[in-house]
């Protein structure tokens, strides 16, 4: 692909760029320091960034005393003016935590405990009733709700993005497809000095480790085996927009012994989004969906709002959680090797979380690496940064300008989600290099065809911008071609099929 | 903005639905017709169907796609039809009053010309179809690359020249997926198999003959891909039993290695402009609700083709995109006149889908209907009270049938009477 290979040397080099990375290089580039960031797969977000909720949570679910419990809250009050500095899709909707009967009315009295001892501002417990009163589509059979009116909803992509794209701005280096696969130390393993992968090796006075699902691998890297990831994966529907607005807010069931509760959203972007199942797995890859998996989403999903329908599906998917067996936060500065520093086991609320983990990961490293990285503030930070704009959002007029101005902004590509040939450009030239990766910058394919009319054009576009055969594209890296060669091409003779 | 441009009959898509409204509404007078279509050239999807088969009702011979939608065109040409290409109909709003009659208004945009909001006496929708996607199944495993829809690999293929695979599975006997089954064996690949969830093939049996059994290409019924596998590109399929009940049957699974999907489970009339105007959509056509005159729930808007029901040849949309191009026409020029009954067609037991729904016995009228499941043997469609009857050597899901109504049995029908039932007796 068209990286260029430069191997280079760094203050700091952050592992993986998900919300994690993502938010820890934007937090670096607010210094003069040298910075890069390094992630293995072909697009942004990839791993459990890309495949969750997209859920800020209030930050009322987690056990007082918890690093979760002081990151989410406070990661859930950044984001109320992230959105605006970084552009990316917010939608404060508020949450409920549906009880049915009185056990599950016990957990939300508990939650509620813990929402005031975490400083969760404005929760309450409503009557089933009341909550009905805002929300027909709830089930008749909720009896209580605790409503959290800080909870919001982001389109996880752009803001993934959102948060590299302006520590690049601000000069941070990223690094795609480039697998870590060693640490380099001084001589008696007392520092660590950088970074191997397989285009070469990067050195460093400083490595974090932001590698989600793979972070407690590259730790062992570091000789540091104190937590390990227990890859949890969770499956998920996502329907036609027609049918979003069967609930406003974000709704949680209550846990009980049939799993962890399945949650119900209208999205970021009017979709309603029904998920996840939580499945402990060895492999920390497999993102497949499974027919028990989705029948028990589905089935959770109307416990709590019935009557979706399920003929309005458009997709499915799944993701795999980082889970720490510990079940919190794994962030650590090591004393040695010095100069190696864990953000690990970011899970739910990691998300949420994220933005205050990346503060807090740089007032760290100010207190016990300030010898190692200097923290110099620098004033050529930039904190603002635009998304691709969005036809399908814009006023009339706005449309009228862009498209007069340029030919592109008049031609849809995507129908489903009024896509222009000027977005899909724009995505190619700030990153994508797949379809999956033109995707998760301005969504074509995300709508009710899923890609039937509009992924022949995306592979053209694609193409031409980067000056390759369409045989060359790919949906998501790897060998994901979307095409095996051109008609009338003959097999040789033995070759496989 | 650069003002409200004005036509009479406008007609969104230029396939052989709006192709065929745009040449009759012409030939009823209307004096400015404007097909609207989002593509460089018209033809809509026949652009793409390349096989032949197409036209034995309407010339009486066996066209391609391509030149079955050349003929339209030149008619078109000759009928003085005006083409407004690369240009998509984005928005449409509610109709508004103007001059004491409904008239329709949407927003067009064009690459070199910017956007326009135009109103339109009349509007026909012709905007065709699409298909279903397989997230929408709910199929298991992994997210590879190569798993496509029929037609979106009919445009790789036909269109631009490039194969989509390989070694292919096709899901679903649709009729693109049979037809693309041949296309892909045609072009060097290998089809492993055909897949359909039901105890019966979902498109034409000529093409099961034409396009399955003359290139030895096995299909298999009550069969369904349930889980796909591979990380990169498409290594295989899980491909399982379905018992009498209608579900998997456990222990049946088997993995067939194919580095290609494609689906033809099933045509999606496409109506979000038809939602955005308000439009009354039936549930079991997922169209507009219309009446013999192809008139929607708003006066001003007519529909014809597969947005309104997805037909099995395109004979038959091209006939009712004539019906709905004239009846445009006439009420554009305000002389649409329709009848002074209203009503509805109750469909009988297996009866699926049924256009048109409404009846206003302004003139004689061909419905057209699918059945749920196939009825191998003599049988006859009737529409009651005593309006008419058709025998029938087998009636089968993937092949229309039509029952003919003439207005004036209607009109004589006693006036209490505000329901035609179509039923379909087993003889």
């Amino acid at each position: 692909m068209h990286w260029p290979a430069v191997i280079g040397d760094y203050d700091v080099i952050v592992i993986g760029a998900g919300i994690s990375g993502g938010t820890i290089a934007r937090e670096l580039s607010r210094y003069t320091l040298k910075a890069a960031v390094i992630e293995r797969a072909p697009d942004i977000p990839f791993g459990s960034s890309r495949a969750n909720s997209s859920m800020i949570h209030g930050g009322f679910d987690d056990k007082p005393g918890t690093m979760k419990a002081r990151f989410c809250p406070a990661g859930n009050r950044m984001y109320q003016t992230l959105h605006e500095e970084l552009d990316f899709k917010f939608r404060k909707c508020g949450s409920y935590v549906c009880a049915i009967g009185e056990e599950e009315e016990k957990h939300l009295e508990m939650l509620l405990g813990y929402g005031k001892a975490n400083g969760v501002p404005g929760i309450e417990i409503i009557s089933g009733d009341a909550l009905r009163a805002r929300e027909p589509n709830a089930a008749p059979a909720i009896t209580a709700a605790l409503w959290s009116p800080t909870a919001a909803i982001v389109n996880n992509f752009e803001a993934s993005l959102a948060f590299i794209e302006n520590a690049r701005r601000n000069g941070v280096d990223l690094f795609m497809e480039t697998e870590v696969n060693g640490l380099l130390f001084n001589e008696d393993r007392s520092r660590v000095r950088g970074v191997a992968t397989k285009r070469g090796d990067f050195t460093a006075r400083v490595v974090i480790n932001a590698a989600g699902v793979n972070s407690d691998i590259i730790s062992r890297m570091a000789g540091d085996d104190s937590f390990l990831i227990h890859p949890t994966r969770g499956e998920y529907f996502i329907f036609d927009r027609r049918v979003g607005d069967m609930v406003d807010a974000f709704f949680f069931s209550c846990p009980s012994d049939k799993g962890k509760g399945v949650t119900v959203t209208h999205t970021a972007d009017d979709n309603l989004l029904i998920g996840p199942t939580s499945v402990h797995q060895a492999d920390r890859d497999n993102r497949n969906t499974t027919r028990p998996g989705l029948e028990e989403v589905f089935e959770g999903a109307s416990r709590i709002v019935p009557n979706i329908p399920r003929n309005m599906a458009i997709t499915t998917f799944s993701g795999v959680r980082a889970n720490s067996k510990s079940g919190d936060f794994h962030i650590n500065a090591l004393s040695s090797p010095r100069g190696f520093v864990n953000v690990a086991g970011i899970k739910s609320p990691g998300f949420t979380s994220a933005p205050a983990i990346a503060a807090y990961v740089v007032e760290m490293m100010k207190d016990s690496l300030g010898d190692l990285v200097k923290f110099e503030p620098d004033p050529k930070f930039v904190p603002e940064r635009r998304h691709i704009p969005r036809f399908a959002d814009m006023p009339m007029e706005e449309r009228e300008r862009l498209a007069k101005a340029d030919p592109k902004w008049g031609q849809i590509v995507c129908r489903c989600e009024s896509v222009t040939e000027a977005q899909v450009v724009e995505a190619i030239k700030r990153g994508a290099r797949t379809v999956a990766g033109v995707k998760l910058w301005v969504r074509p394919g995300t709508g009710r065809c899923q890609g039937g009319f509009c992924a022949p054009r995306v592979v053209e576009i694609l193409a031409r911008e980067l000056g390759v055969s369409p045989l060359e594209i790919t949906r998501h890296g790897d060998d994901s071609f979307m095409l095996t060669g051109k008609t009338k091409e003959p097999l040789l003779p033995g070759e496989p099929l | 903005m650069s003002g409200l441009r004005r036509v009479d009959v406008a007609i969104i898509g230029a396939g052989p639905a709006g192709v065929a409204a745009g040449v009759a509404a012409r030939k009823e007078g209307a004096e400015k017709v404007v097909v609207f279509e989002r593509d460089w050239e018209p033809g809509g999807i026949l652009q793409q169907c390349i096989h032949p088969g197409f036209g034995l009702h309407t010339f009486g011979e066996e066209l391609t796609g391509p030149e079955y939608m050349h003929r339209y065109l030149e008619r078109a040409r000759e009928a003085g039809v005006e083409f407004d290409l690369n240009t998509m109909v984005f928005q449409m709003d509610k109709p508004v009053s103007s001059d004491g009659r409904k008239a329709a208004r949407f927003w067009v945009m064009n690459p070199s010309r910017g956007i326009e909001q135009v109103e339109a006496k009349s509007v026909v929708l012709a905007m065709g179809c699409r298909e279903r996607p397989a997230g929408a199944l709910g199929i298991a495993g992994s997210r590879p690359s190569g798993v496509y829809t029929a037609g979106a690999a009919q445009r790789f293929v036909n269109m631009e020249g490039l194969m989509p695979g390989r070694k292919v599975a096709i899901m679903g006997t649709g009729d693109i997926g049979l037809i693309m089954a041949r296309r892909m064996v045609l072009e060097g690949a290998d089809v492993v198999g055909v897949f359909e969830i039901m105890p019966w093939v979902s498109g034409l049996r000529r093409n099961i003959a034409q396009c399955l059994d003359d290139f030895h290409i096995p299909y298999y019924l009550n069969q369904s891909v349930c889980e796909l596998h591979g990380k990169g590109r498409l290594e295989g399929v899980t491909v399982v039993e379905i018992g009498a009940d209608r579900k998997p049957v456990s222990g049946s699974e088997k993995f067939v290695s194919c580095d290609t999907l494609l689906l033809a489970v099933g045509l999606i009339p496409e109506n979000e402009l038809s939602r955005m105007a308000g439009i009354e959509i039936e549930p079991g056509t997922g169209g507009p609700l219309v009446n013999e005159l192809m008139q929607t729930s708003e006066e001003c808007v007519f529909a014809a083709g597969n947005v309104v029901v997805v037909y099995d040849l395109v004979d038959f949309v091209s006939r009712e995109g004539e019906r709905a191009g004239a009846s445009a026409a006439r009420y554009a020029m305000g002389r649409l006149v329709k009848g002074d009954r209203e009503f509805k067609i109750v469909p009988g037991d297996n009866i699926r889908i049924i256009s048109p729904q409404i009846l206003t016995a302004s003139e004689d009228v061909t419905v057209y209907l699918r059945v749920g499941s196939p009825v191998e043997g003599k049988c006859r469609l009737r529409a009651d009270p005593g309006l008419s009857s058709q025998n029938l050597r087998y009636a089968r899901p993937g092949e229309m049938n039509e029952i003919k109504l003439r207005a004036d049995k209607l009109k004589a029908l006693a006036p209490d009477v505000t329901n035609v039932a179509i039923g379909l007796e087993v003889l």
